[in-house]
């Protein structure tokens, strides 16, 4: 062993750089845990996270043409759309729409293959439910969004 | 009767000195007390400290900052199952975590918190201190083997060679400071003068030297003291069986070590003698090389000036503590599930602060400050066991054989015979020059 070694090892050089970091590692602004239902995290803009079908912000009234393209674009055939002819218009309307989340893996392809931007996904994870059938999400839970619960004490 | 008990507080004397068994008993409970809430404290720091040196933040939820975590861990370890292993010897596995407990208190009655603020003075009171905590180990062998499990045996094992590889070095650090204090000269490098010193293994007559010689022991013979104290302090760390050489309960390789079958009320028994044994020893170590009650700098700035000034200090640091914590109240987060948390703050830091302001009235302040320059010593030995856990790896057996027999038992017997070759320095000049004369 070199002399310069002999000193580090005598002196614990390495042993008090390590205490120094630790010691630095303390300081309050270097603490990486989320409190997290008090303080939630910023989700990446392009997330995956639960299918929302969007309305029309002016007039309420839903995107869906009843094209069906999202249910066949669905790998697990997931996406049930139910239509109907209206007389009046003689146009197609979207009468139901349901999409099973538990075997959702959030791959994005109803989102590409709709036409009109209405099924897209949006940035919500939170997506635990007491049920099974809970999973199975209906035309007013997409078109509502999120609903978090708020925690109170 | 009541004179018997008011006589006491005129003495000068430690209630043991004194005879007296009414005081004698009020110090055993209030040190029973202390270290019990230090235990309590210490959990809690312990859990923060080492949770911000690893980026996290440790407890939140019980009580502000986690405040009231130790209270409701507790709890839970009350109401928990107290289970023993069908094939235990029933006998042994009770009796061990008494054997622990009972050692790590014991060694509180020799440890002087002031001049006559310890349960006794024992004239042998350094060596009762070694021989009791090191009977802890036992009840650690014990648990190993009553528990009839692979894990705590290897534990248990572990725990006794650990002991012999640093029982040996840590003796001969303590040796070398106990030589010092039969030196009669004064400040860090004297050595002979007038008449002989005391040469005293009594934890209060060993501050008393330091104070006699105007210098901590740390500094005597420097660089001497401060080897011998490196070396306490390295194998104190093992003797507690405290990262980075907690062998004998290495989580990760023998789940929890010794006390990995007992549970509930035993486990909190084990764990309180634990912490009771770090404070035992840092206090050991307080005692030997920091000047035990003696508050800094007695010799270079002393006069009633300065002694005003330093006992200052015990209500100051609450006021610091308190302010600290008002700062923390406004820094919580405004969100309605924290209001009470919030409040719960705030009138912590208000009990502080009262702590705090009494602790400037000048009677209070007089009999306090010993005890608070004792405590703040230790309080620093409590942390640097933390960093130690957050920052080192744990050692594997045979470094951990190599650096005690190898290391320290060789730099504790060199330490050791230079202190008492210099201590011997006059002499040996004297015969050197007689066998010069008669050469």
């Amino acid at each position: 062993m070199g002399v310069a070694p002999l000193l580090r090892k005598v002196f614990m050089v390495d042993l008090l750089k390590g205490l120094s970091v630790t010691f630095r590692y303390q300081h309050p602004s270097q603490v990486c845990t989320e409190q997290y239902p008090l303080e939630r995290p910023q989700i990446a803009e392009r997330y995956r996270g639960l299918p929302r079908l969007n309305v029309n912000p002016e007039t309420g009234e839903t995107l869906c043409i009843a094209c069906n393209l999202c249910a066949s674009a669905c790998p697990e055939h997931l996406i049930v759309v139910e239509s109907e002819r209206n007389p009046v218009t003689k146009r197609k309307e979207m009468k139901r729409f349901t999409l099973d989340v538990s075997r959702c893996m959030f791959c994005g392809l109803c989102e590409e293959a709709c036409s009109t931007d209405c099924l897209e996904l949006s940035q919500d994870y939170e997506l635990a439910q007491y049920s099974r059938d809970g999973l199975i999400f209906d035309r007013a839970r997409l078109e509502s969004g999120p609903e978090n619960t708020v925690y109170s004490r | 009767m009541l004179e018997y008990i008011t006589n006491y507080l005129n003495s000068n004397l430690t209630p043991g000195q004194a005879g007296n068994i009414f005081w004698a008993v009020v110090y055993i409970l209030l040190i029973f007390a202390g270290v019990s809430a230090a235990v309590i404290l210490m959990n809690w720091g312990e859990r923060k400290a080492l949770a911000h040196m690893q980026v996290r933040l440790g407890p939140m939820r019980v009580g502000p900052h986690g405040l009231l975590q130790p209270f409701a861990d507790a709890l839970k370890l009350l109401l928990k199952e107290d289970i023993a292993p069908s094939e235990a010897d029933k006998m042994v596995f009770w009796v061990a975590p008494l054997i622990v407990v009972v050692t790590a208190f014991t060694t509180f009655i020799v440890v002087p918190f002031g001049q006559t603020h310890a349960v006794t003075d024992m004239n042998i009171g350094i060596l009762f201190m070694l021989g009791v905590s090191s009977l802890g180990v036992l009840g650690i062998v014990t648990a190993g083997w009553a528990s009839n499990s692979h894990f705590p045996l290897m534990g248990g094992l572990r725990s006794s060679a650990q002991m012999v590889s640093y029982e040996i070095a840590m003796g001969l650090a303590v040796i070398s400071a106990v030589l010092m204090t039969s030196f009669s000269g004064v400040g860090p490098f004297g050595v002979g003068g007038e008449g002989t010193g005391s040469g005293t293994l009594s934890m209060i007559g060993i501050v008393q030297a330091q104070q006699a010689q105007h210098v901590w022991f740390v500094f005597k013979l420097f660089p001497l003291g401060l080897i011998a104290f490196g070396i306490f302090a390295i194998a104190m760390v093992a003797e507690t069986n405290r990262a980075p050489f907690d062998l004998p309960e290495a989580e990760s390789e023998l789940v929890a070590g010794f006390h990995t079958e007992y549970s509930g009320f035993r486990w909190s028994l084990f764990f309180l003698a634990e912490y009771a044994a770090m404070v035992a020893v840092s206090s050991i170590a307080v005692t030997l090389w920091l000047g035990g009650w003696l508050r800094p700098f007695t010799y270079w700035l002393s006069g009633s000036g300065w002694d005003t000034a330093f006992s200052l200090f015990p209500g100051l640091t609450f006021l610091v503590l308190a302010g600290f914590t008002f700062f923390n109240t406004v820094r919580m987060p405004k969100h309605p599930a924290l209001k009470i948390q919030t409040v719960g703050l705030g009138v912590f830091g208000a009990i502080l602060g009262v702590v705090g302001l009494l602790l400037f009235v000048p009677g209070v302040r007089e009999r306090i400050q010993d005890i608070y320059w004792f405590s703040i010593k230790v309080a620093v030995f409590m942390y640097l066991y933390i960093w130690y856990r957050g920052t080192f790896p744990r050692y594997r057996f045979d470094q951990l054989m190599k650096l005690g027999w190898k290391v320290l038992l060789p730099v504790g017997f060199g330490v050791l015979i230079a202190t008492g070759l210099i201590g011997l320095s006059d002499q040996l000049l004297e015969w050197v020059k007689g066998v010069m004369h008669w050469a």
